[in-house]
């Protein structure tokens, strides 16, 4: 009985340090941010030192009255549209460079370096690419795909500058993904792939029987941390667009942002608030994900 | 015997070293964007501030994108600094949020009144009280640069003002194929388009204070340069960039033929086509048909969380006195906010060289500095649907005065919050 309870009390001396920092850095500012969103807090209340005042509900009535936010919550949602483009287009490339041909670890390496590049530097050489008088459209000039003075920015149209910063974000996450990918492809036994080998099923064959349902616990945790990712979309459009033009690329979290952080007229309550509805809807994107890709064997999810 | 006094000798020296350290304050100095370039110029004001009054020490940071984010966080950690440097628009918004201290209750408002312009004073006047030490400035229309070949080329010369200026966007865009200029169309506070209408003498608010910046004139202004925007005569990343950036971006690439601003933009050229640098002519600004100058200052200002907010004044008006503003102005282009400036024999020098010319046509202008406009209550989002509503009326979304009209509603319901 006494071993029993030293044996508890040193699991939880062990468990400790990680308990107080994930209760210091993770639990309590989530349970305050939640506070907050129903409280009016920011600005003058806190430059004098007044504490939080609680306003129930009010300001969630606020963000549903306002223009803005609604578009940025649909524009964040619409987001999401990369997270398939990027696991599939991440998993595909990751299959291919997991052959040991020569050469290969050049492009492991190469399409990791995006992952590491500043978003700074990542934004200027992006809008070399969108320019009027950049890249892409010297290319589509060259390939014919563009009429004579047809060139425009990409960036400054409101029907492409969504689409052209939610290809800098694929650019910039693909090579996360697929180093993942990579790291749960080269856990598939390899006996498997050589019985089937043996059994004469097709390269196709083999990805769909054996990779893909193998790689499951893999994709569910690349699918949750993409759509989380789309969610909180925030560097690449403030760098490229600043949420412009007309406000199509300006997403929630740039909402959550400029209410919390914006000069000395900040609103904690509201960004709070607004941070809520975000953490709901990534928490119930999280549940479809989970719907869709858990392990039937009932390991890793 | 000998040992008794060296040891007493110690000791009293000890102790008078640690009551002169107990007597001195140490007092936090932050400044915007400053560093490193002008490093030698703040230690060397500060040494000779320290020297002055030995019992002040001074700790500089200087705060780049997050400083206000960095304020705000250090009033609620209780380490708020004692002396922060913000422009005209955050000093008013800090100053309506209750984040700072009246400084004419620190400093008399007599020696304000001498020491500085009462443009610059009513700059940073919240409510009646002032509540910044005025600093550098720099005007908006400041000079006019422009590339002699290219204004050649299009047959035209140099604008005496902005309906010259304007009438020229066309001919310009067409016999050379470069941008006349490139507007201020949007920038981070929104506030552009306001500062044109109270440039050509059309009010923002009206007399008890509500916007009213959507007159039939306020429309025809705005109507022109959507014209002029629709037609491709303005560069269409003025929408997503800072006019300055872009223009001192497209200058040296002879693709915009004049910039309207201040010498700091001749710098940028010197270092990017020094050819085109030695040939361009620097001349008066066209103003607006008010004929007046818009521009913005750096305020030196005492947050109410300072522990020490009569050392911070005696900085704060020390470093903005007149000497040492004159003295900044040597080493870059700015212009002193302190009324002894006009006189200063170092802005009355001729000279062929660009950044001198601008230095001296504008340096001692500091009365002019005046944003046209005081910010109003809860501006962040108000200048964000000013700008939101002008990107509408640039891009067809909305006509011009819907635009305004929009924007005044906006504005009036939601000014005071």
């Amino acid at each position: 009985m006494r071993a029993n309870w030293r044996q508890t009390l040193l699991s939880y001396t062990f468990l400790a340090p990680a308990l107080i920092l994930l209760v210091v850095f993770t639990f309590y500012p989530l349970a305050y941010g939640s506070y907050l969103g129903f409280t009016e807090y920011g600005g003058a209340r806190f430059a004098q030192g007044q504490p939080p005042r609680w306003v129930g509900l009010e300001n969630f009535r606020t963000l549903w009255a306002d223009d803005l936010f609604r578009t940025s919550l649909l524009n964040s949602v619409k987001y999401l549209l990369v997270v398939p483009a990027l696991q599939l287009a991440s998993l595909a490339v990751a299959s291919l460079v997991n052959n040991s041909l020569p050469g290969m670890a050049f492009f492991r390496a190469a399409y990791y370096v995006p992952v590491v590049t500043s978003i700074s530097l990542a934004a200027v050489m992006w809008e070399w690419v969108y320019n009027k008088d950049g890249t892409l459209n010297w290319v589509l000039g060259f390939l014919h795909l563009l009429p004579a003075g047809g060139a425009f920015g990409w960036l400054n149209n409101e029907n492409t500058a969504f689409w052209a910063v939610m290809l800098v974000t694929f650019w910039r996450g693909f090579g996360y993904y697929m180093v993942l990918y990579l790291a749960g492809l080269q856990n598939i036994p390899s006996e498997l792939e050589e019985a089937a080998v043996l059994d004469g099923a097709s390269a196709w064959q083999r990805f769909w029987r054996i990779t893909v349902p193998l790689m499951r616990p893999t994709i569910l945790l690349c699918s949750l941390l993409s759509t989380i990712a789309a969610l909180r979309v925030l560097e690449e459009v403030l760098v490229l667009t600043n949420g412009g033009p007309l406000n199509s690329t300006y997403t929630a979290l740039m909402y959550v942002y400029f209410k919390a952080f914006q000069g000395f007229n900040f609103d904690y309550g509201l960004a709070s608030a607004a941070g809520l509805v975000v953490a709901v809807v990534a928490l119930a994107l999280s549940v479809v994900n989970f719907r869709l890709f858990r392990d039937s064997s009932g390991e890793g999810g | 015997m000998k040992r008794s006094l060296t040891v007493l000798t110690l000791a009293l020296g000890l102790s008078a070293a640690v009551s002169a350290q107990a007597q001195t304050t140490e007092i936090t100095f932050w400044t915007w964007y400053l560093s490193p370039k002008f490093d030698g110029y703040i230690k060397d004001t500060i040494a000779a501030f320290e020297k002055a009054n030995p019992t002040i020490k001074v700790k500089w940071f200087d705060k780049q994108a997050s400083m206000v984010q960095d304020f705000v966080a250090s009033v609620n950690l209780g380490n708020a600094p004692d002396v922060v440097n913000l422009n005209i628009d955050e000093t008013a918004k800090a100053a309506q949020n209750g984040f700072l201290r009246p400084v004419d209750a620190l400093t008399s408002p007599a020696v304000l009144k001498a020491t500085y312009y009462p443009q610059s004073l009513k700059n940073f006047t919240v409510n009646g009280k002032v509540y910044a030490y005025p600093w550098y400035g720099s005007l908006n229309e400041g000079v006019l640069l422009y590339n002699p070949d290219l204004l050649r080329q299009a047959g035209v010369k140099a604008p005496r003002n902005m309906s010259e200026m304007l009438n020229m966007v066309k001919t310009i865009k067409d016999k050379t194929g470069a941008y006349a200029w490139v507007p201020a169309l949007k920038d981070p506070g929104g506030a552009s388009f306001l500062g044109y209408f109270f440039s050509d003498g059309l009010p923002i608010y009206n007399a008890q204070g509500k916007a009213a910046f959507n007159s039939p004139a306020h429309v025809a202004l705005l109507q022109r340069y959507v014209d002029l925007f629709k037609g491709g005569y303005l560069p269409e990343d003025a929408l997503r960039k800072e006019a300055f950036q872009l223009a001192t971006e497209l200058y040296p690439q002879n693709k915009v033929a004049m910039i309207v601003g201040g010498p700091q933009a001749l710098n940028r050229i010197k270092d990017t086509n020094p050819a085109l640098y030695a040939k361009t002519v620097v001349t008066a600004a066209p103003l607006g048909k008010a004929g007046v100058q818009t521009g913005t200052s750096m305020g030196l200002v005492i947050p109410v969380a300072s522990k020490h907010p009569a050392e911070a004044a005696r900085f704060a008006a020390f470093f903005s006195n007149n000497a040492n503003q004159v003295a900044f102005a040597k080493i870059v282009p700015i212009i002193p906010t302190t009324s002894a400036a006009q006189n200063d024999p170092y802005f009355k020098k001729a000279s062929t060289d660009p950044i001198a010319k601008a230095t001296s046509l504008i340096g001692a202008s500091g009365r002019l500095i005046n944003p046209g406009f005081k910010t109003p209550g809860n501006s962040d989002d108000l200048y964000k649907n000013f700008s939101d509503n002008i990107e509408s009326a640039l891009l067809g979304k909305k006509t011009a005065k819907q635009a305004l009209d929009d924007s005044v509603a906006y504005w009036n319901a939601n000014m005071s919050k």
